[in-house]
């Protein structure tokens, strides 16, 4: 576990510019939000803020995954890694871990500027805070498949796949099929759609726990495919 | 009983399994190196050597054969602990160079207290003391190259995998690296180690094995390789100078080389002469005239 836990502190080492600059876009986005200038903010623009930058925040945290493979086989450092007592089931957590310790990060601070425009806007912040839980599930689950799929293609169509299923469902779910809240991340999302701070809303616990269970059955698939894969060939 | 590293009918083929254009890069590649041994891995651009070590290492999957490495099969992570491994052209994290090792030795489950002293040793070793706490960025391709071999040795391996490690290096690099690799063979480990420079093979190897188009085309011991019983070298002395087509004269001594078919008929004709036969040895090649004579076989046919 020493082992897994490096790899994800240096994944997160070498990812830290784009997690610093969009640690910047969080708090120019709540700026914005905030209406720096007026004296109270209008509610609809919190709700937007914290829908929006909870779908950012998955969003990223697919990209971030469906890239990492790629990255470390362009550059010819995944060899070093590799040569070590490192399974290939390993290294996959390691970079879900640094992954989803990065979307962790995001999701407080998203937080945390989420109770400044609450206290303006006059909306209780509790809420906020399930909200938080649900997206860190969720990046969790988007950052997952997104690997998976980035195992055996692309990463552009490896993201642009996990954006898709992710969507789709919404879709299916518009149907009212009951099967459909068993796809990945779909719960979360709709849970987080319907945030609206009142207290009719409440935190979907099964959403995050199926996000989570999916999230490593997800990863064992991405473990059996990346066993096979020719980790050696240069990529494109 | 499994040597320390075996490749048993190894093919690995490139290109998917629905792709026309499928190419062979090891062809039916059987070795076996023995505990303790400098093993020369030698042949052209595209033989198939660094497919060979990746394989060895898990990288990749053969096509159709097997083999093992320190008695289990390719791709076993924890064997892998055991064993230090150099890649062409490395390329390594940004970070200071004793913070680096540090993270590939945890990596082979090495204890913090363990590395922190032996991370110091091996920077010693390689030269770069002085340099550990600098990032590996600011460094020439030979430190960082340097580096890699640090990396290598961090878990002291008992089985080092060295994929041209002297490609990026001055001659006087060279050297301190070719006395590294004799000193680690001395404490016991076993180097695998494919270059393309031949002098520097012919020096330390205990062993070669010439790959060429995927195929093991020649494998011996490196004397033995050397040596030509098809051409011998006669010393004489008593004859004149001429007698002999290519001889040479020095130190009053006749110098020629001879086919083996018709060493009898020279020798006889020295004595015929009057002279004395001082020596007759089988000739003596370079590493590299054996090289080209086998690859370019392969060429021809």
């Amino acid at each position: 576990m020493r082992a897994v836990s490096l790899i994800a502190a240096n994944f997160l080492r070498e990812h830290r510019w784009p997690v610093l600059i969009l640690f910047a876009w969080i708090f120019l986005t709540a700026l914005a939000a905030g209406g720096f200038g007026r004296d109270r903010v209008v509610p609809d623009d919190v709700v937007f803020y914290v829908q929006q930058q909870a779908v950012y925040i998955c969003v990223f945290s697919a990209f971030l995954a469906a890239d990492a493979i790629h990255n470390e086989r362009k550059s010819r450092r995944i060899l070093l890694v590799l040569s070590k007592a490192i399974s290939r089931g390993q290294y996959l957590l390691a970079i879900i871990l640094g992954t989803s310790a990065m979307a962790v990060a995001y999701a407080l601070v998203f937080g945390l500027c989420g109770v400044w425009l609450t206290a303006r806007a006059a909306l209780p912040s509790g809420q906020l805070w399930s909200v938080v839980l649900l997206v860190m599930a969720g990046s969790v689950i988007a950052a997952t498949v997104a690997m998976f799929f980035s195992t055996f293609l692309n990463p552009y169509i490896a993201t642009a796949l996990t954006l898709l299923l992710f969507c789709a469902p919404g879709v299916v779910h518009a149907q009212r099929h009951a099967w459909s809240l068993w796809l990945p991340g779909l719960p979360i999302l709709v849970d987080v759609m319907h945030f609206n701070f009142r207290s009719d809303w409440a935190m979907n616990w099964y959403a995050a726990v199926l996000a989570i269970l999916e999230a490593a059955i997800v990863w064992m698939m991405a473990a059996a495919v990346f066993n096979r894969r020719d980790i050696a060939i240069p990529v494109e | 009983m499994p040597g320390i590293l075996d490749y048993d009918n190894v093919t690995k083929d490139y290109g998917s399994a629905w792709s026309k254009r499928r190419v062979r890069a090891l062809n039916g590649f059987t070795l076996s190196l023995e505990r303790g041994e400098i093993f020369g891995f030698l042949g052209p651009n595209g033989a198939g050597k660094t497919t060979a070590i990746h394989l060895a290492l898990g990288f990749m999957r053969p096509s159709s054969g097997s083999g093992s490495l320190l008695g289990e099969a390719f791709g076993h992570a924890a064997s892998r602990a055991r064993v230090g491994f150099l890649a062409e052209n490395v390329a390594l994290y940004h970070r200071p160079a004793n913070k680096l090792l540090r993270f590939y030795g945890a990596l082979n489950g090495m204890r913090p207290e363990r590395l922190k002293l032996r991370g110091r040793e091996v920077l010693r070793q390689v030269e770069l003391a002085t340099e550990a706490d600098r990032n590996v960025a600011k460094f020439s391709r030979g430190m960082q190259q340097r580096v890699g071999l640090a990396q290598a040795l961090i878990n002291d391996p008992e089985l080092l995998i060295l994929d041209e490690p002297t490609s990026a290096l001055d001659p006087l690099a060279r050297v301190a690296m070719r006395e590294l690799l004799l000193e680690a063979n001395r404490a016991g480990k076993t180097i695998f180690l494919s270059s393309h420079l031949l002098s520097e093979m012919e020096m330390i190897c205990h062993r070669v094995a010439i790959l060429d188009k995927g195929r093991l085309v020649k494998l011996g011991k490196t004397d033995e390789l050397l040596v030509s019983h098809d051409r011998f070298e006669v010393i004489a002395r008593g004859v004149p100078g001429g007698s002999f087509e290519h001889s040479q004269t020095r130190e009053g001594h006749v110098e020629f080389v001879v086919p083996a078919v018709s060493q009898r008929d020279a020798l006889e004709r020295v004595w015929a002469l009057g002279g004395e036969v001082l020596s007759v040895n089988p000739m003596r090649r370079t590493l590299e005239q054996v090289f080209v004579e086998l690859t370019n076989k392969g060429d021809n046919t």
